[in-house]
């Protein structure tokens, strides 16, 4: 079991590590959410529309557009110099190598998630006021079970000749479910409801991640198999 | 080969079989039942509309339960029938997505509407386009059977989500009048209108389905043999 988390840890770190050196992917998923909200703002126009009460399936776009640029190249680095054989030859079990790669993407997503809920607060002149905690709660979630179907299916995209284009089409319908519970939520936080109020929908974002991340880890060995 | 002929033989049969009982149910839903009182003439689209509806998830279910088995055994077999299956369920997930817009924009005075049933069935539209073009974009045929599998589970395994999930919004699709705990509610001209319905649907389903094995085990024999022919 100790050498099940050694080799997980192993890829996370090696991910993260990597994404350090570089930061491509985390500085494109930022300035992605950036200017995503500000394009955002402008495509409002506010003698109609109050910023605030569209502002939560804005922030849960952004995070999915985001995120697809990122998740989507999760497998970019492993598909040069025949790097991906060497992790697959390697003793680490692939469902370690798949939680592995999520965790790292979770990490990156995450951090992204902060932003864009910065952003919009400051651009969109919410008042996050107690629930805050809440927010990043549901937000974090939402990034898991994002990253478990994202990192799957930028798997089985980089496998097909239509590479990233592929990864929308199979994974927006998905995450349907996600974006309900996920939008919902932040809406009435945002509108200062109490949490009592929104707790069976995160309860029921939770399950989504945990099924995705379950899956994910059981179908995983089975795409990336020569 | 002796099997292929008794496959197509067997799907000439059960889509000639299906097709003339989809003149009699036609005459049956437009001249045998008797006119629901509340809806009117446009309630007699539900003998198409159920009926394709149950096909659908019963091929979608098949399918993914075949996926399911081919990624264990990896019997070719298996792969060809969930790839069958799925068309098949397209097809007839196309006829509810078509025919249900026409019930609703008399019922409910509107086309669309986001209602758990409608929305999953659209989901499930998209997810199996997905499986198709996940299979055809891969170079290596093995590994595109391989990812079409996965997708096909996801794609099972989110149905409980999905519904769940819409089903926040209130529904508006008229409730289940067939398999309920207390029997079924229809009158009985129209329940047997909707079982004709139903096993006409599933024969032309297994009709169809039979003439797509045949065709695709016929493409498996002939791509085995320009292989062993070149070398």
């Amino acid at each position: 079991m100790s050498t099940y988390f050694r080799q997980l840890g192993a890829i996370v770190a090696k991910d993260l590590l990597l994404e350090l050196r570089s930061r491509d992917r985390i500085s494109s998923m930022g300035a992605f959410a950036v200017l995503a909200a500000v394009l955002f703002h402008f495509s409002l126009d506010t003698s109609t529309t109050r910023p605030q009460d569209v502002a939560a399936g804005l922030i849960w776009m952004t995070l999915i557009f985001g995120g697809l640029l990122g998740v989507g190249r999760t497998f970019h680095i492993e598909s040069q110099d025949g790097a991906m054989q060497g992790i697959l030859t390697s003793p680490a079990h692939k469902d370690a190598v798949f939680l592995g790669k999520t965790l790292a993407n979770f990490a990156l997503l995450f951090v992204v998630s902060l932003l864009v809920l910065g952003v919009f607060t400051l651009f969109f002149r919410l008042e996050l006021g107690a629930n805050v905690g809440w927010l990043v709660l549901v937000l974090g979630l939402g990034s898991l079970g994002f990253v478990a179907l994202g990192t799957l299916f930028a798997a089985v995209s980089s496998g097909t000749s239509m590479g990233e284009t592929l990864l929308p089409i199979l994974v927006f319908p998905l995450l349907v479910p996600m974006v309900v519970y996920g939008a919902g939520t932040t809406g009435r936080l945002i509108a200062a409801r109490p949490f009592s109020e929104v707790e069976g929908n995160v309860k029921l974002l939770g399950a989504f991640a945990l099924a995705a991340l379950a899956a994910g880890a059981v179908l995983f060995r089975y795409v990336v198999e020569e | 080969m002796v099997r292929i002929a008794g496959l197509r033989r067997g799907g000439i049969v059960l889509t000639l079989l299906g097709l003339a009982g989809l003149i009699g149910l036609y005459w049956m839903s437009f001249f045998w039942v008797s006119t629901e009182l509340t809806q009117g003439i446009v309630q007699r689209i539900f003998y198409v509309h159920v009926p394709a509806a149950w096909t659908t998830f019963l091929a979608f279910g098949f399918c993914a339960l075949t996926s399911g088995v081919y990624l264990w055994l990896r019997d070719e077999r298996l792969d060809r029938a969930a790839l069958c299956a799925a068309e098949g369920g397209l097809v007839f997930a196309t006829i509810m997505l078509t025919t249900g817009p026409l019930w609703a924009r008399i019922a409910w005075g509107t086309y669309w509407t986001w209602e758990p049933r409608l929305t999953m069935t659209l989901l499930l539209w998209f997810i199996y386009l997905g499986y198709f073009m996940v299979r055809s974009s891969t170079e290596d045929p093995e590994r595109g059977k391989r990812f079409a599998a996965v997708v096909a589970i996801i794609g099972a395994i989110q149905i409980p989500f999905i519904h769940l999930s819409v089903l926040w919004f209130r529904s508006l699709h008229p409730q289940p009048v067939v398999v309920r705990p207390d029997g079924p509610s229809l009158p009985g001209d129209m329940l047997t209108t909707l079982l004709t319905g139903a096993a006409v649907f599933l024969v032309l389903f297994m009709g169809l389905f039979l003439f797509r094995y045949a065709l695709e085990t016929l493409r498996a024999e002939a791509d085995r043999r320009a292989r062993t022919s070149t070398i």
